[in-house]
């Protein structure tokens, strides 16, 4: 029968630093399987659809712009995506990757959240395409190879 | 001793009583808080967040539930500070003569220092909410079990120093050992009673936030809610400043105030994060079982001690002089 | 309805809101002075039709769904899900898979289980435990998030296998988490079990005998607090626990003190699990091929979760969506047990009882049918469709 027995982790955190992190002025480095944004490389895509099919959440589209030279784009709803990498696991060419690095994903309006992965000409049309009468900006586009 | 005196009126606005008070209370609600979390191992407020939450609550809406006694709502918070800033004027604040001690106010502030606590149970009484009934059940269930062992407490020294004034008390404190050496149970009643008083875990069940809301002031938002808070700030430092200057060797000057009830908010710090809460019926037994024997002993101590103290008055003298 | 003006009968009300609870949930005591005459639940408040969603979607995309059923419990639900689904299909997953899913199923369980242990010490008062049982909690969510990726929400499961595997460094980064944790958690044993101020609010509160227990129909670390030998990894092993077994922890004394000491003592064993599984973890693949279409058939598939039996009843039609999916959690059993224990107690008990046996809502609220003699009420979804309408008109 002991009264106060956390006297000794008391007195020992009074001594030591806080175990708070003291984000976002220090961040800690996100592990190496981390599950963050997906990074999809066009070249490798044949078009299947699989990753399409089978995500819980519908936040894939790929859309054919040239079926025979098999060039494709990604459209990414990012809000959708519930980074659960059945994508990654589906694809049998490996072009669907989680990032590491891309975790923090928050924004003020929705523009960021639709992300076209593609090459530079197929995926201008499409952008010019998304501008609706009144909006001021397309949205994002990332480039097709990254880092 | 002679501490120094100032003007009766700035003392009752400015310093020490008043605005000084006020700020002071909002550094030793910062300095509990972050005691606490450091002792719980993470970082805490920054010093400025008493303030920042007290300014808040004033710019926020005040709601009146319906059922309630408009008038008696919106006084109930502004008696219970007015009656914690009056408690401030027979105290030492800040290591300076009380400003307007006479003879008897010891019990006159033990007084004032318990309006707070009616306070908050009428004001718990008056809605007809369920949690606020309940809250104040218990706040003044606690409030009858640790007064008694907090006031006999706080007469020990008095009877040491065969006076009934503040001043004289404190006074005559500074001369000789220290009173918290001399009479320990004392003081260790008089600062656990201290955190009774103010509703300090693990004497929180009157506020028991798991389990009904905020007790006594769950209906109060806004300028009400803040002035209770404050209130119970100013109330922490009167208190720690009485205990302070009652046991442990009176309060000459600032920084002998500064020191000595930072010390002791350091032991309260601890006090608090060590235990779980207590419940209302274990808070009354132990009070009325333990803390009031103990505190009965101690009184029969010093009264047997005065009263045989010319026979006991010279071994003592060669004990500390020597 | 009880009259809330009569002086001697006085209804608190705790939730939908209220501090004390972490999800919502609506419980009124009948009170006299403190004491607690009459309890009542209701519940229902997060219910989210993901049975109803579960037939719009293939099996591999209600996977996913079935493991948000849940926030801590979340491996649990995808793996039953996925056992089930692989017993009508009739495959099992490789031994390495199986291996692998008991391994993040232990995780999950010190994970919950640190987490109630702060929960529990935070409604009775005790802040401090709660911030230490937090941050060391912390460290078991490091582990999970360098296995597999993130930390709540593991999406380890796929039908038929597991997605992520186990490689040297993270097998050292488990041995090294599991040797703090074990020692952090000998030192909360010995507060829960000898600290003054808390055993007197959890010694001899909450008591529930063995007859009770099994009349009551509770599951868990609730029931084997009082001496009740009840746990599906011991009693029907699956997915790995053949391999690795556990061993039972029970405890005979049935009050909050029992409840606290047990889950403490299963924290140890799924050290140990842990500590095995990661040293002895078997060769081979990790997934097995699975058709899409899942031929017809009925299976129930039962898994223990941190708070007790889950059981999955699952019925498929051929094609590659199910047909009916139909989830009963623990803590659906264990309610009844609250309202029959607070009667007789302090309303400051209240909060340590309802947490005492881990309530975790948003699994809950699953649609149970009531039999009231003959006045059963079901409701097709046309008949929900018009009660909507007509009732915001």
């Amino acid at each position: 029968m002991t009264i106060g027995s956390m006297i000794g982790d008391i007195l020992k955190s009074f001594i030591s630093k806080p175990d708070t992190e003291k984000y976002p002025f220090e961040s800690s480095e996100a592990p190496e399987h981390f599950r963050g944004m997906l990074v999809y490389e066009a070249e490798k895509c044949t078009g299947c659809q699989l990753c399409v099919k089978d995500c819980p959440a519908d936040a894939i589209e790929i859309l054919t712009i040239d079926k025979v030279n098999k060039r494709f784009v990604m459209r990414y709803n990012v809000d959708r995506c519930t980074f659960c990498a059945q994508c990654v696991l589906n694809c049998r060419f490996n072009c669907i990757n989680m990032s590491e690095e891309d975790w923090e994903l928050a924004a003020t309006s929705k523009k960021p959240f639709v992300v076209y992965y593609g090459r530079e000409e197929d995926v201008k049309p499409l952008l010019k395409k998304a501008t609706r009468p009144g909006e001021k900006s397309a949205p994002k586009e990332k480039a097709a190879a990254k880092d | 001793m002679n501490n120094l005196t100032i003007n009766p009126i700035v003392a009752l606005l400015v310093f020490p009583g008043g605005l000084s008070l006020l700020a002071f209370g909002l550094i030793y609600e910062y300095v509990d808080r972050k005691l606490v979390a450091r002792f719980q191992n993470r970082i805490g407020p920054r010093w400025f967040q008493p303030l920042a939450d007290f300014i808040k609550l004033l710019a926020k809406e005040e709601i009146i539930p319906t059922g309630v006694q408009p008038a008696l709502f919106v006084i109930l918070p502004i008696v219970a500070l007015a009656a914690a800033l009056t408690a401030a004027l027979y105290v030492p604040m800040f290591g300076f003569q009380a400003s307007y001690g006479f003879s008897g106010d010891l019990v006159v502030t033990l007084y004032l220092l318990s309006m707070m606590t009616l306070c908050i149970g009428l004001a718990g009484a008056n809605t007809v909410d369920r949690f606020s009934l309940v809250g104040a059940t218990r706040a003044l269930t606690q409030l009858f079990s640790y007064e008694a062992p907090f006031l006999l407490a706080m007469l020990g020294p008095a009877i040491a120093a065969q006076s009934w004034k503040i001043s004289d008390i404190n006074a005559i404190a500074q001369t000789g050992l220290w009173n918290a050496l001399v009479q320990p149970f004392g003081f260790v009643v008089a600062l656990v009673g201290l955190m009774g008083k103010l509703e300090l875990p693990p004497f929180d069940s009157p506020e028991a936030e798991t389990e009904i809301v905020a007790g006594a002031l769950t209906e109060y938002s806004g300028r009400g809610f803040g002035l209770f808070k404050i209130g119970r700030d100013i109330e922490l430092v009167i208190g720690l400043t009485l205990i302070a200057s009652f046991y442990m060797g009176g309060i000459a000057n600032p920084i002998d105030f500064l020191w000595k009830t930072l010390v002791l908010l350091l032991v309260t710090a601890a006090l608090q994060s060590l235990f779980a809460r207590l419940r209302i019926d274990q808070t009354v037994g132990m009070w009325w079982r333990t803390g009031t024997i103990v505190v009965l002993v101690q009184l029969l101590v010093i009264i047997i001690g005065q009263y045989f103290s010319p026979v006991v008055q010279p071994f003592v003298q060669k004990l500390i002089g020597g | 309805m009880e009259n809330t003006k009569a002086p001697e009968k006085f209804i608190v009300a705790i939730g939908p809101q209220h501090p004390a609870l972490k999800e919502p949930g609506h419980f009124e005591f009948t009170v006299d002075g403190e004491i607690v005459t009459n309890a009542t639940a209701r519940l229902g408040f997060v219910h989210r039709g993901m049975e109803k969603g579960t037939e719009d979607r293939n099996y591999v995309q209600d996977l996913y769904l079935m493991e948000r059923v849940c926030g801590i419990c979340s491996h649990v639900h995808a793996m039953a899900f996925a056992l089930g689904v692989e017993k009508l299909a009739g495959v099992q997953a490789p031994p390495r898979a199986q291996a692998i899913r008991e391994l993040i199923g232990e995780l999950e369980r010190i994970h919950s289980h640190l987490l109630w242990l702060g929960v529990a010490a935070h409604e009775g008062g005790f802040d401090t435990l709660f911030m230490y049982t937090w941050r060391d909690r912390e460290t078991v969510m490091e582990l999970l998030e360098i296995l597999t990726g993130n930390r709540v929400n593991y999406s380890a499961n796929v039908i038929g296998g597991v997605k992520i595997d186990v490689n040297k460094d993270q097998k050292d980064a488990l041995k090294y988490g599991m040797d703090f944790l074990e020692e952090r958690t000998k030192h909360y044993m010995k507060v829960v079990t000898e600290d003054e101020t808390f055993l007197g609010r959890t010694r001899n509160i909450g008591l529930m005998t063995k007859e009770q227990a099994e009349l009551l129909g509770a599951v868990g670390p609730t029931a084997r607090a009082s001496g009740v030998e009840r746990d599906v990894r011991v009693d029907s092993p699956y997915a790995g626990y053949d391999m690795f077994p556990v061993k039972l922890v029970t405890e005979p004394a049935g009050d909050l003190e029992a409840r606290f000491v047990v889950r403490i003592n299963e924290l140890y064993e799924s050290y140990r699990l842990v500590r095995k599984i990661v040293s002895k973890l078997p060769d081979g693949e990790l997934t097995v091929k699975v058709p899409r279409r899942i031929p017809e058939g009925e299976t129930i598939s039962r898994v223990e979760a941190p708070r007790g039996e889950l059981f999955y009843f699952m019925r498929s039609n051929g094609t590659d969506k199910p047909d009916r999916i139909k989830v009963r959690t623990p803590s659906l059993c264990n309610w009844a047990s609250v309202l029959t224990l607070a009667v007789g107690h302090k309303l400051a008990d209240m909060p340590m009882i309802l947490a005492g046996i881990d309530p975790c809502f948003s699994c809950n609220d699953r649609m149970v049918t009531i039999n009231r003699g003959n006045d059963t009420q079901v409701w097709s979804w046309e008949d929900l469709r018009k009660y909507g309408i007509a009732y915001y008109k």
